[in-house]
This record gives structure tokens, sequence and C-alpha cells, in this order.
């Protein structure tokens, strides 16, 4: 390898390294199967300044705060929020959101029997947005969606205390507020394809390899 | 009307290390906000009257979120220290300790923590035998120890206490050694550079044997009027969003855009005060640090500024990770001891935090004795034989390790800039650059003495930079100190965006701006009060002597002096227009009964 592991995060940051030595860096490599494309939430970890607004608008849009009973959307609790911003030291702030991954290692994990007429598990692959969703009469709390998220990937999957996996991204229905209302152009709505940078992986491992490229 | 946000402070009693909660009277919120007005009105609820001192178990100190932290308004997040100070004394000294009430401001994300674990205000009172921090996940809250924590510097607590914890998503804020050696400008940090600096709230807090807060909150403060509250919040992030000159500023340089503005305008803090422009500017400006230092831009909860940079040194003094220069950080280290090594800098600020000491008190400390010794007022002796010479970092370090541990000189010089010059006498109070013992900020007083002269003279805390120089700036500055809006995005809050409306919209009330307005003056007056029945007078509202004697000797304002006349001149209108006497400076009668204070017992 002719470039510095470091040299390569810069330039992955900007956005010309090449992607032949991408499995050295834990990168996400996959192949579709049939002929959907994902789109998904991207992160540009140079320009995240930390301030939180995503975990704001996602909960205020996904998990509106009910008064008797009724639901107000724009207003929500921001510990509900699917996207999460972690702070580490040196200054580095990492959100993190499901990846909508294309294999879905939570999927394959779910003990679930596939429904003979849809197919799906308990935790399935919605259609329209390809995101991945929880079919809450199915479930059996067992967690296992979120111990292979956590070992495989980023760990965004949050059981709730019935055990059920919660925080799962929805890209609110094709019209993504983080992306919206991100003060920092920080979040994009983009398809996603095997040689972006970052993804899958747990805030730590971000964190690990941004501190050796912005502080070393 | 329902002005309670969460309605409840924790009363915490170090002595005997209970805690409990208590509710908060409405009127309190009405009449005070949060933030620092609520602070106050609750600081003269407990303390038990005038001459407390300030290191006793009974001064308490309080940490309090503004009106609007917890709601994800743009910069609005900042958190108020509360206690009585620990720096400032009166000239006519009739009671022990007397000392005026003390104030500072701190960013982040600790005030939206503290609102989302349900709680509007965190009182501290006595005094624990072993360090302890308070822990506070929603209900449960208790006293841990913190004995392996003291000592630590505060990068390495912040670090620390993340690992004790086990959960990246609690916020914390604590003080390093340089508070807890019982340094008077002790600092409160937090992410382990965001400081509430100023009036030596940090100190009380390590006299309390109180090493940190770490707080966890997973619920949210409650919305009045929630219509109304999603049109405001959606309109002011469009606001914010579409303004994208001043917005750019704040995230190209922070406050360190001023850095050079304020050394073109001859308002700069230089060689200990004595010019106001710096030869050397161009070497520490936003530009340079943007160059050599900065790596990334950092902003606090729901803000879209970042005006905090996070900065790597190089060089002599590199290896060294660190959120700044700013204005005041790179000019009390930086100009002020003329200072243009910018990695130098970029480390000194580092070492000053970790100490968790206030960067704008050490940096009149080292300026004061570097021009002492230059004068020959003092050898090296007296320095333990520290070399303080103008543009020399490396003799500073060693200046500031000193102050940090108390060692030798750093024992006199962890009092401030007036107690050296009392004991280093020959007319050094001259220069001794403090108004009541509190040091001055980076601002420069010759040629500004209607805006930074006043707000400096009058300032309820002492030296205040932040106080403004007007009796309406300063209601205004208390205001956005209680409802949690940043200094630098207040112009967005105005017209129809005023923050009446956010105050209206999440309490389900209907102050007028009119209200708002009295909100503020009857926060600069209650503490004018408490001032006064300390024993502070006009005698104490006077400015260093070096503003009517040394003019600068080049730049915007060389040659100008203020005029001793003239500046009494305007004192005594400042006096009237407030509504008090001139000659006691005590608020008349008939202010005291308007704004609803008669309750202070004088």
């Amino acid at each position: 390898m002719t470039l510095s592991r470091k040299d390569f995060i810069r330039g992955m940051l900007l956005g010309s390294a090449g992607v032949a030595v991408t499995s050295q860096l834990g990168l996400m490599t996959f192949s579709f199967s049939g002929t959907n494309s994902i789109k998904a939430i991207v992160i540009d970890y140079s320009k995240c300044t930390g301030c939180r607004t995503c975990e704001a608008v996602c909960s205020a849009s996904n998990h509106p705060v009910s008064i008797a009973g009724e639901a107000l959307p724009g207003a929500g609790n921001p510990d509900y929020s699917n996207i999460k911003v972690w702070h580490f030291n040196p200054p580095l702030d990492i959100p993190v959101t499901c990846f909508i991954c294309a294999d879905a290692p939570c999927i394959a994990a779910c003990p679930v029997k596939p429904d003979a007429v849809t197919g799906r598990k308990a935790l399935y692959r919605d259609e329209v947005f390809q995101t991945i969703q929880n079919d809450l009469n199915r479930c059996i709390g067992c967690q296992s969606c979120a111990d292979a998220c956590r070992e495989e990937r980023g760990g965004v999957i949050f059981p709730d205390e019935l055990g059920q996996p919660q925080r799962m991204c929805t890209l609110c229905q094709g019209n993504p507020q983080c992306v919206k209302y991100c003060p920092y152009e920080a979040l994009s709505f983009l398809e996603i394809t095997p040689d972006m940078p970052l993804r899958g992986m747990s805030p730590e491992k971000i964190n690990q390899l941004l501190t050796e490229a912005y502080y070393q | 009307m329902k002005f309670g946000i969460n309605g409840q402070l924790l009363e915490v009693d170090l002595t005997t290390q209970t805690i409990i909660r208590r509710s908060i009277p409405e009127a309190y919120y009405k009449e005070y906000f949060g933030g620092r007005g609520l602070g106050m009105r609750l600081l003269y609820d407990y303390l038990p009257g005038p001459g407390t001192n300030p290191f006793s178990p009974e001064n308490p100190l309080l940490f309090v979120p503004g009106l609007l932290c917890g709601y994800p308004f743009p910069s609005a997040s900042r958190t108020c220290m509360v206690t009585k100070s620990p720096i400032t004394s009166p000239v006519e000294k009739k009671l022990a300790y007397a000392s005026t009430v003390s104030y500072s401001n701190m960013g982040g994300f600790i005030g939206p923590e503290i609102k989302f674990a349900g709680y509007d205000a965190i009182v501290v009172t006595g005094k624990s035998e072993k360090p302890v921090y308070l822990f506070i996940e929603n209900d449960r809250f208790e006293l841990r120890d913190a004995s392996k924590f003291w000592g630590m510097g505060t990068n390495a607590f912040d670090k620390a206490i993340l690992d004790e914890l086990g959960d990246r998503r609690f916020e914390t804020a604590y003080i390093g050694p340089g508070a807890e050696n019982g340094v008077l400008f002790g600092s409160v940090l937090n992410t382990a550079a965001r400081a509430a600096g100023r009036g030596g709230t940090g100190s009380v807090m390590g006299s309390k044997k109180l090493k940190a807060i770490a707080v966890r909150g997973t619920g949210m403060p409650p919305i009045g009027r929630h219509k109304e509250y999603v049109d405001l919040l959606k309109r002011i992030r469009v606001s914010f969003m579409a303004d994208s000159e001043s917005k750019n500023n704040w995230r190209y340089g922070g406050t360190a855009n001023a850095i050079e503005m304020s050394s073109n305008r001859g308002s700069q803090a230089v060689k200990n005060y004595a010019e106001g422009s710096f030869v050397g500017v161009k070497n520490i400006n936003a530009d340079a640090a943007r160059q050599q230092v900065w790596k990334r831009d950092f902003a606090c909860y729901a803000c879209q500024l970042a005006c905090k940079k996070s900065g790597f040194a190089k060089g002599a003094y590199g290896g060294v990770v660190h959120e700044g220069i700013e204005y005041e950080t790179g000019t009390m280290l930086g100009a002020n001891l003329m200072i243009d090594d910018l990695n130098g800098l970029h480390s000194m600020i580092e070492l000053a935090d970790d100490y968790g000491m206030d960067i704008i008190s050490l940096g009149n400390v080292i300026g004061f004795l570097t021009e002492c010794l230059e004068k020959e007022l003092i050898t090296t002796d007296f320095l333990d034989g520290i070399e303080l010479r103008w543009g020399q970092v490396a003799p500073a370090m060693e200046m500031i390790h000193k102050i940090g541990r108390m060692e030798g000189v750093g024992r006199d010089a962890s009092k401030g800039v007036r107690h050296l010059s009392e004991l280093i006498g020959q007319q050094s109070s001259d220069f001794a650059i403090h108004v009541k013992g509190h040091e001055l900020a980076a601002w420069n007083v010759n040629g500004y003495a209607k805006s930074y002269g006043i707000s400096y003279t009058v300032a309820n805390r002492g030296a205040c930079h932040m106080n403004g120089g007007t009796p309406k700036g300063q209601d205004q500055s208390a205001l956005r100190d209680s409802v949690g809006i940043c200094s630098f995005a207040a112009s967005w809050y105005r017209d129809d965006l005023h923050p009446a409306m956010l105050i209206n919209a999440i309490s389900d009330s209907n102050i007028s701006t009119a209200d708002y307005d009295k909100v503020g003056e009857r926060i600069f007056n209650l503490e004018k009060l408490m001032n006064f029945r300390e024993g502070f007078n006009r005698l104490d509202d006077v400015l260093p002597e070096r503003f009517f004697k040394d003019a600068h000797t080049f730049g915007q304002q060389k040659d100008v002096l203020i005029g001793r006349d003239e500046f009494e001149q305007i004192m005594d209108e400042y006096y009237v227009e407030r509504g008090w006497n001139p000659q006691s400076t005590k608020p008349e009668k008939e202010k005291i009964i308007t704004l609803g204070l008669d309750f202070v017992q004088l």
C-alpha cells in the first residue's frame, strides 16, 4: 500500500480515494440482488459539528410527543431519535444512524420464520424505501438483530423494554428531516454505493479512524 | 398561566451528603426566567445573609440552565453558574467576607441535559469531607466518590469520567486541579474546553470538594402551546439558515475573528493593557489559526454558528489537541503577553484549561508580573527564578504550572492582580487591571470609556466585558444569560422571533416585550442590591489608574486618555438613568418597589 493509512483516510474525506483497498479498512462491500437500489442517509464527517439538530428533528418527525392521546408532530423527545450523535475526546462528533445495509445482518439474524405469503421475518425490508422494519406482532423480543448490528455493523438498533428493535431509520417516507434541517449540510439522502467511506461501522471505530486523520 | 418548566430543582447538601427535590415557586420563573436570573433569586434565598464567606459551606453554588435550554431553538443552550464571588471585595470593608455576586456562563450540552433529566436548577450547599461527584440520571441521583479523580487535569478527567459511567451520552461539568488547590479564578468546564471561566465559580466548587456533576436525562421539558412552538421553531431555523453572511463569519473564525479587528481599532488588551494594538496580530489571527492549527468546527446544542474550533499544535509545543484560540484566550495569553507564536499559544490555552483556570484572570496575572519584572519592581527571586519576558512562551508556561499547582509565587499569583499589587506596592496598583478585584477582559478601555469603561466599572460580578455600556444593554445581557440565548446569536432573536414569544409558547403564558425587559432590569437590580448590602459603593465603581495615565504609543487610540472628570460625569448620568443614588449607588426606594425587590433585606 503506497498511501499511508492517514493519507488514505484524509483522501476519503476529500472523496478522492480509490476503492481498491477498501476492505482493509473494513468498508462495507456488497452486491445488490435484483434491481432495487438503496437510498439512505449518508454522513459527511468532515462537516458535522455535533449540534444535534438532527436528533431534534428526527424525533419530532418519527416520535412526536402526544398530549391527551393526540400526536403533535414537530415536537419530540430527542432521546427517541433514530439518528444519534456521539461525542468524543479529542473533539469529534460522530453521528450514526441505520446504514440500511444491502446485506442486512440484522434481518439475517432474525430467528422468526419467514411468512409463507410475504416471505417476511419479523424484521424485514420495506419494499418502497428499503428501510428495515419490525413487525411488532411477530417479533419475539430476542434482540438477535441488535446483537448482529452491534457485532457486525454500527450498533444502531436499540431494543426497547420488551426487547423489540427500535431506532431504525425510516427515511421519513422519502423526505428525511435530518437532511432537510442539518445546518451544516453534513447529511445527504443518496443512493449508497460500495465505495462510500465509513459506512457500517460503530461510532467508536469511526472515531478511531478520524482521530488518526485529524489529530496526528 | 402555567409558567413552570420542569418546576423543580435538586438541592444537594454536601455536608450531610443528602439530595432532595424541591419545587421552584412559579413566580420565580415569571420574574426571573432561568439561568442567571433564577440563579440570583435562589442565591438570595440560600445565602444566610450579607458577609457570608464564599468558601464556607453556607455559600451555595448553582448550576442553572437558561429558560429555553432543552428546547432545540438554535443557540439557546447556555447554562449559568451562580454563587457568591471568592475574588471580589469592596474598598470600605465593613464585613469580613464582603464580596459581590458571581455568575459565569457556558455553552455546550450540560444545560439541555439537566432539563432532559427533569430539573431547572441544581443547588449545591455544604462541604464534603472527601472528593465527590454528583450523579444524576433522571430521577436517580447520588453522590459518588471522586477521590481517584481529585488532582486530575480536565482533559484526562473528561475521558475518565465517561469511561467510569460507561455511557457516552452523559454530559459532565467539572473543575481542574487549579480550583481544587484553591486558585481564586478557578473555572468550571464541560467537554474539556467550554468554560464558565469568570468569577471563581470553579473555586467555590473546589472548596466544596465537588469534582463534577454528571447528568443524563431521557425526558423533554413540556411545551405549553404546541402549534405556536412548532411554528416559531421552524421560522427561527429558517432565519438562521438564510442569513449566510453573519453565520459564515462565525463559522470561519468564531470569536477569533475579533483578534485582528480589535487590534486594528486599538481596543485590544496588549502588553498588560499598555497598548491597544498588537504588532504580531497577523500571526495569531483567525486566518493564521485556520491555516496552521484548526482542524474542525464545533457547535453547542442546536446551534448553527459552530464558533468553536478544535486545533492541533505543531512544532516545539506540538502534539496538543485542544479547542481554541478564541478572542479572549488568544488575546489574554497572546497579545496581552506579546506572544505571537500560535502553536505555543494554543498549548498555553490547553494547559490553562487543563488546570481549570480562567484564562482572562490568568493572562492579567502573568501580564502584570511581566510588567513588574520589566520595571524592576520585583526580581526573578520573587518569581522563583522564572524570567517572565514579553513574547516568551516557555516562562509563561512555567508560571501557569506554578499557579495551577499553587507552588511558590503561584500562591500569591493565584489570588489575582489586586492581591499581587498590594504585595508588591510601589504604585504597581496603577497597572493592576481589575475592578473590585476581578480582572478586566481582553477589551481595552482607552477610547472606549462609554462602552467598555462603563461595562467594566458597574458590572455586578466585578469587571465584566459582557455587561454592556448602558442600563438597557446591561438588562438585555442579563436577559440573554437568563433565557440561555448565546450573545453571538442574539441578533436573530428579535421582532417576530422575539424571545418573549418563545417563552410564551413553551410556558403557555402571555408576557409582553415590556414585561420581558422588566425582568432584565429586575435581575440587574437584585444583583446590585445584594452587592450594596455587602458594602459596595461608588468607590468600587472605578477603572484602573492606567487608563487615565498611560496612553497607547501607537494604533488607532494613540495618545487617547480617559478624562477623570469626563468619566465621573458619564458615571453620574449612568446612576441617574438607573434610578440609583449617584453617591451611595443604592437603588432608590421607588425603583426597588417598582421592580418588586422590596423583599431584599439590606
